[in-house]
């Protein structure tokens, strides 16, 4: 509720202090009595106070105003040189010899480090190694350990191979399958071991995303096999399981085990296992099975910088690629293995039985 | 204990204009350097150390004042905290300033600068928005103190008594602006 009129009237005349000393008792006492009066006085009084205020300021910032204006004609008037040299420097002015020189430095560096490294790529191979062996380099590297032997030795037999892997038979009507990187670029492949001796295959199908390839052997074979003792793992291997391989990092068949590590591969590929199962050039190819004698990968690689960290195909992804390869197989029919025999017998009898049918993958090229 | 300071304060007590002016004059040149040195322009000098002066002024008019302290210590510790609170508000606050001497009760001094000055602004603001002829008589009649005879000729009204009622109508819209307006803008000028 706001005060009326009179009140007003009578308040302003409170508030300059003109009230004679009765009416002035007489409101006092009222507000004594009155809190809504009282309030409506404080408020009344404070609005009336702050104008004052605000009109004291207002004045003393104009004369203010005035004296500053006075004090700066006077400066010029007598032409001295101002107390205060106020500069604003402009920034881009004073630090542009700086930033040029950053600039430059940052550049020849960036120049610098493209010189050396010749490429703005970085690339995946210096991580990731791929297991075929290098037949050729290895002998080159060792012609002067091997000079007196190569003396002695008859220069006969095919001319050697270029590169060497790992296989395995999947099917007992001649199907072999490896990685793909082993028999890429390969003019002709031949697989070899101690049961079946050196056959000669052709190149089937390869799946090069998941590096893997299936060969068939071309000839007939002299000793048709029955049935293949294994199967293979249509259901992924768990974390820590026991698993083994066999190989041909060298002439002779290498076995090595270990265990799945993680469920995925180099730079968490899903489809394939890190496993700490030791392997070197050669091993590509070569089959991973687990304690039931199940195969459940196929070894293709390695990160380096990283001990113990091996790569293995799955087992299902193998199987996918079977399923859905686009070549005729009508007449001789991939026919996978069924019964797993192995199941019950100990890892030594399980590895003699896994060895006839693992291959040392040749590879020739011709001479470029 | 600060003669000279104690002439200075009863001078400017009284009003005495001249006094005023070379106080201003005397001091002007520290300020100006604490701010120019500080990333600010001779025009924030002139706000900041005219907003010092009168806060010093104000102080100074007070029934219960006593000097505690040289007006120019004052005058620089209350420059240099409004010159933080402004680099505050641009976002461009680095480091410290120099803090001369030290001047006791100077936090209890700024919240009571920063209380008028929003009384300050929220009044001027408040007045703006009334307009005249409003502003004009309320500034005629509790300012300028006039009576209401010559309110009555200035402003053109029939009588005094029209006169008193379009007072008393402004000042009560007056008052309505003065006390919902909470958020005074600060520093514009």
């Amino acid at each position: 509720m706001n005060p009326d009129r009179a009140l007003i009237d009578l308040l302003d005349r409170y508030a300059k202090n003109t009230l004679p000393p009765d009416e002035k008792a007489a409101l006092e006492e009222r507000m004594e009595g009155d809190p809504v009066l009282s309030q409506q006085v404080q408020e009344h009084l404070n609005l009336i106070e702050s104008m004052r205020f605000y009109g004291g300021r207002r004045d003393l910032k104009a004369s203010l105003n005035e004296i500053h204006d006075t004090m700066t004609t006077f400066a010029q008037h007598e032409q001295r040189p101002p107390v205060m040299t106020v500069t604003r420097t402009n920034l881009w002015r004073k630090y542009w010899p700086m930033t040029a020189v950053a600039a430059s430095v940052a550049l020849i560096s960036i120049l610098g480090t493209l010189q050396m490294t010749q490429s703005l790529e970085t690339k995946q191979t210096a991580y990731y190694k791929e297991l075929r062996r290098n037949v050729e380099q290895i002998r080159k590297s060792q012609s002067r350990i091997m000079a007196d032997i190569a003396e002695s030795k008859e220069k006969t037999g095919p001319a050697p191979e270029t590169y060497a892997g790992t296989g395995f038979m999947i099917s007992a009507n001649g199907y072999v399958a490896t990685s793909y990187h082993v028999i890429k670029d390969a003019d002709s492949v031949y697989i070899e071991n101690e049961a079946f001796g050196r056959l000669k295959v052709d190149i089937l199908f390869s799946d090069k995303e998941n590096d893997i390839s299936i060969l068939k052997i071309a000839p007939e074979l002299l000793t048709p096999v029955k049935s293949l003792p294994y199967t293979v793992s249509p259901s992924e291997a768990n974390l820590g399981e026991e698993v083994f391989t066999l190989g041909f990092p060298r002439e002779d068949i290498v076995f090595g085990e270990g265990s799945v590590s993680a469920a995925t591969g180099y730079k968490q590929n899903p489809n394939a296992y890190q496993v700490s199962v030791p392997v070197n050039p050669g091993n590509s190819g070569g089959p991973l099975f687990n304690a039931k004698g199940e195969l459940v990968g196929i070894i293709s690689g390695l990160q380096t910088e990283t001990s113990g960290a091996a790569f293995a195909t799955k087992s299902t992804i193998l199987l996918h690629a079977i399923t859905d390869m686009p070549i005729d197989t009508v007449n001789v029919p991939l026919a996978l293995p069924r019964i797993n025999t192995l199941k019950n017998l100990g890892k030594v009898q399980q590895v003699k039985k896994w060895r006839e049918y693992v291959f040392m993958v040749r590879v020739y090229n011709a001479p470029k | 204990m600060y003669y000279f300071d104690e002439l200075i304060v009863s001078e400017i007590r009284k009003n005495n204009r001249i006094v005023l002016q070379e106080l201003y004059k005397a001091h002007y040149p520290m300020v100006l350097h604490l701010i120019c040195s500080n990333s600010g322009t001779e025009q924030e000098a002139k706000d900041i150390y005219q907003e010092a002066v009168i806060a010093f002024y104000e102080k100074v008019q007070q029934p219960d004042f006593v000097l505690h302290c040289k007006v120019k210590t004052f005058l620089y510790a209350v420059s240099r905290r409004l010159w933080l609170k402004r680099l505050w508000e641009k976002k461009r606050y680095r480091g410290q300033i120099e803090e001369g001497e030290l001047l006791a009760g100077i936090d209890e001094e700024m919240i009571d600068i920063e209380a008028k000055e929003q009384i300050f602004y929220k009044m001027a603001a408040s007045l703006d928005e009334l307009g005249d002829p409003c502003k004009s008589l309320l500034e005629a009649f509790y300012l300028q103190e006039s009576s209401m005879e010559s309110i009555r000729d200035t402003f053109g009204y029939s009588n005094t008594d029209t006169a008193k009622n379009q007072k008393y109508k402004c000042l009560q819209r007056l008052k309505k602006l003065f006390f919902t307006l909470h958020n005074p803008p600060s520093h514009e000028s």
